[in-house]
């Protein structure tokens, strides 16, 4: 019998790269591109215990990248090393806009709730932002091709917002541009969208008809007056049910395994 | 024997002038012009216009005050923090920032290579990328020296003629006054040989007036052109060849040295304010004459706690790589 961890035995961290890398057991022997960082962190996990078959490409342009070590940067040479084939970037990307990728996989710094995540900068000026960002990066072309996008962050107040303050990964209601009218991504013939939203206390998937985010599970030992308190708008909760705990055998593979050195600091 | 394009990295940046549009070869802090950068700062360069990305090198250069704009798609020195220069120059803004899409910079570039002026894509689409609000273009094209250099206008929205897919945008080809490419190996011709991610060099080797290649290695042409399919940058599109051993250094250079991971941390951390900054440039670019200052400074021991070992082409952590 599977023995169960208990809250207090991991950190919000780890609960968010576990769940993520359960999450991605419905995409054994699918193709994914996967960001750099937590999205990099649960893959790697995910592969050693749920979808083996799972194929990996990485921005950079390593197609099936089965790196031995967890890599740190997005073109590491932990990443070439043992890949199938590596060219650049263009030969990463364009399989997405090819249509080929069935999921992508990443981080952000806020998310609203509709999907759409921003990655660009914080505040109302563009030109003397209060926080300048990482950018675009893959994280537009992932939201707007890959088949469906899986997103990861901390749940904060501050980052799960009722609008972001730059769109920059494509989620489900988006910006018709020149006017900036907002429309469903599907107008734009824009294909997929975003999944599920697995934060540090739960997933979030996104309604059929609405597509706005409702709280699908919260983490053992989170309820869902702590979600409703750290989410930045009215968020439904009716339909959520308590996760399934999580595994000692899940734990040991991230510790022990996937970052033996903890160098993603998420304990 | 064709003529040799070798030069010194001093001869080599004195290339570029104040207010070029310069790209930066690799990625993040991967393989980068490091050395070349630090050689512009040195030089006292003013007004340059980044392109593409700022991460490693191109902070430095944004740090330096070399650089009045950015246009490009990633600004993080990704597991060390979003670049800090560009990061504190941009909220007090100090520098014009206009975002674009990674898919975007790679169809510019394949758009240069292919001398086609502009290409078609749905990349980007409903996002704020495209918003008119935040399009800076026609600002950072007033600075440029060479202004053709730079597109009239972001993008233009259009139906697709031939298929009936809907909604694309017309993407300008990416076009530079100078590419600067570190690589593992080149030739006295300038046949580049690089190992690991090609980034989009391959293509923005043909975006650029001119191409400046700093390698690892510099070995004979002859070496490199009996294995011709092993090569990515053509002799035929460079102009100068520089060797630069460590060039890249702190990033790591496939095959040939991994990260050095303190000095990047330290540099995060330093250059997160302007006086940081400046103390960190004494004393790693201002102090030392040339890179041969700086690896002198460096040390043998810690750069040899970097070199790669196969077949990795990395350090292994597990094997005496830093943590």
């Amino acid at each position: 019998m599977a023995e169960f961890a208990r809250p207090g035995d991991y950190t919000p961290a780890e609960a968010m790269v576990i769940y993520s890398a359960r999450e991605l057991k419905n995409f054994d022997g699918k193709t994914g591109l996967i960001g750099i960082g937590l999205p990099l962190l649960a893959t790697q996990v995910a592969k050693k215990l749920y979808c083996p078959n799972m194929i990996m490409i990485v921005e950079t342009g390593q197609a099936d990248a089965n790196p031995i070590e967890i890599p740190i940067s997005i073109m590491d040479s932990r990443l070439t090393y043992g890949s199938s084939w590596q060219m650049g970037d263009p030969e990463g990307l364009f399989p997405l806009v090819r249509g080929e990728i069935d999921f992508g996989f990443i981080g952000g710094a806020q998310i609203d709730k509709y999907g759409n995540v921003n990655s660009t900068f914080i505040g109302s000026d563009y030109n003397k932002p209060a926080k300048r960002l990482a950018g675009t990066a893959g994280a537009v072309d992932i939201g707007g091709f890959a088949k469906t996008t899986i997103t990861t962050m901390h749940h904060q107040k501050r980052r799960v917002v009722e609008r972001v303050d730059y769109l920059t990964t494509p989620g489900w209601m988006v910006k018709k541009w020149p006017e900036g009218t907002w429309v469903r991504r599907e107008e734009l013939g824009l294909p997929g969208g975003p999944s599920c939203f697995i934060s540090t206390l739960g997933i979030m998937r996104y309604d059929g008809e609405t597509k706005i985010m409702y709280v699908d599970q919260y983490f053992p030992g989170v309820t869902v007056q702590q979600i409703k308190e750290n989410t930045g708008f009215d968020i439904d909760v009716s339909r959520a049910t308590e996760a399934e705990p999580i595994l000692v055998e899940e734990l040991r593979v991230l510790r022990e395994e996937a970052d033996p050195l903890n160098i993603y600091r998420t304990r | 024997m064709k003529k040799s394009k070798l030069v010194s990295l001093q001869e080599a940046m004195q290339e570029v002038k104040d207010g070029d549009c310069i790209v930066m070869g690799g990625v993040v802090e991967d393989r980068r012009p490091v050395a070349a950068a630090c050689e512009l700062v040195r030089q006292g360069k003013r007004g340059l216009i980044i392109l593409a990305e700022c991460s490693l090198s191109e902070d430095i250069l944004v740090g330096g005050g070399c650089a009045v704009a950015y246009r490009g798609t990633y600004s993080s020195i990704g597991a060390f923090g979003i670049s800090p220069c560009i990061q504190r120059m941009s909220e007090e803004g100090r520098i014009i920032v206009d975002d674009i899409g990674h898919t975007e910079v790679c169809l510019g570039a394949l758009a240069a290579m292919a001398g086609a002026p502009f290409i078609a894509t749905k990349a980007c689409l409903g996002t704020d990328v495209l918003n008119p609000a935040y399009d800076n273009v026609a600002k950072i094209r007033e600075l440029a020296r060479n202004k053709d250099v730079l597109p009239a206008q972001k993008y233009v929205l259009m139906e697709d003629p031939f298929f009936g897919e809907g909604m694309v945008q017309l993407h300008p080809a990416l076009k530079a006054d100078v590419f600067i490419v570190h690589v593992q190996q080149a030739g006295e011709e300038g046949t580049a040989r690089i190992d690991g991610s090609l980034v989009f060099d391959h293509f923005a080797v043909h975006a650029a007036k001119k191409v400046i290649v700093t390698a690892e290695q510099v070995v004979p042409e002859e070496y490199l052109r009996r294995d011709p399919n092993r090569n990515q940058i053509p002799a035929t599109s460079v102009d100068m060849v520089v060797e630069v051993p460590w060039g890249a250094h702190p990033g790591q250079v496939y095959n040939y040295y991994d990260m050095d991971i303190p000095f990047l941390m330290e540099y995060a951390k330093k250059a997160l304010t302007q006086q940081g900054f400046e103390e960190w440039a004494d004393e790693w670019i201002f102090s030392v004459k040339d890179h041969y200052g700086y690896l002198n400074k460096l040390g043998a021991a810690r750069l040899e706690k970097l070199r790669a070992i196969p077949p990795f082409g990395y350090r292994p952590r597990m094997r005496g790589g830093m943590k």
